[in-house]
């Protein structure tokens, strides 16, 4: 299906990705290097690492405090959480921190596969291409429930970050 | 290798392993699998859900007969849902999809065999004879 930039959107936002930014982009495979598995194995590793500068946006995915902490010192990768490339490598895509970005695997990951995918046939493919690191749709989550946990003083400053950008 | 052999490998790398479902349950899905013309439940996914209603590591999972809630955290859709979603895909004709990673999802045709698709055009980049091993394949990429 070939899509031009409004009908993108509008399919992404059909999709529940309402604010995600696309690139048009002409896809052309190309080869693998033969240590690419290696490769992308420590770039995750570095990724996760570089995360420690998008703490506004991890703090508002509400996570659990071992696996916050486990994020944010870069150690390990909560379940449900992904880590996508701009540009998909068979495509050419950089094994470079700047090629990549984390979001939700549900729905927000799932659901840019299956954008990707039903482009697949086309000669121009829209791409999802976030502004930051972290990808969250501005609607996500909320205040939490109160209390003195830590999860929930995560929720009440991300819910304060975001009202202070305008996006509550 | 067995189910209950996958299973606890799996495990030991730090899988969570959902409580299976009921007979019912599994039922339903392959009906439901059988009416939208996906491949139907094969034994070794059978014999899975015997054991687990899905399994995740990471950003990798193996999805289950019916939806699993996970907390706070989004509920992994069930295996009729994902196979739903894809109807009229081409390349899903005869295929049903049991999991995915960041990388590859992974689908059984109507003969059992196991295979792995890229996630851009749903191609088929590797066929399986052992489908523990396509499973282990699609979850270990979840804790790279």
């Amino acid at each position: 299906m070939q899509l031009n930039e409004h009908s993108a959107i509008e399919r992404l936002s059909a999709l529940g990705l309402d604010d995600m930014p696309v690139i048009e982009f002409t896809p052309k495979r190309c080869p693998l290097n033969p240590d690419w598995f290696k490769k992308y194995c420590e770039l995750r590793r570095e990724f996760l690492s570089s995360l420690s500068d998008s703490l506004e946006e991890i703090a508002f995915m509400n996570l659990p405090q071992n696996e916050f902490m486990g994020l944010i010192m870069g150690q390990s990768l909560p379940d449900n959480l992904s880590i996508r490339f701009r540009i998909p490598l068979l495509w050419g895509g950089e094994l470079k921190i700047e090629n990549m970005f984390m979001c939700m695997t549900f729905p927000h990951s799932f659901n840019l596969d299956k954008f990707i995918i039903e482009q697949s046939d086309a000669k121009t493919i829209f791409l999802p291409n976030p502004e930051r690191k972290v990808y969250l749709t501005t609607h996500t989550g909320g205040g939490g429930a109160g209390g003195n946990a830590t999860s929930d003083r995560l929720s009440q400053s991300a819910f304060n970050f975001m009202s202070g950008r305008g996006n509550e | 290798m067995t189910t209950a052999e996958f299973l606890s490998l799996i495990k030991s790398r730090g899988a969570t392993i959902f409580a299976p479902t009921s007979a019912t349950e599994i039922t339903v899905a392959t009906t439901n699998l059988q009416n939208i013309r996906a491949a139907m439940l094969q034994p070794f996914m059978l014999d899975l859900y015997k054991h687990c209603s899905g399994i995740t590591l990471g950003s990798a999972c193996i999805f289950g007969p019916t939806e699993i809630q996970r907390g706070t955290k989004y509920p992994m859709p069930s295996i009729e849902k994902i196979n739903h979603d894809m109807i009229g895909n081409k390349n899903l004709f005869g295929k049903t999809v049991f999991g995915r990673n960041d990388l590859f999802w992974f689908a059984f045709d109507v003969n059992g065999n196991c295979l792995m698709l890229d996630n851009l055009t749903l191609s088929v980049l590797r066929k399986y004879d052992d489908p523990y091993r396509a499973m282990m394949d699609c979850l270990i990429v979840g804790k790279i």
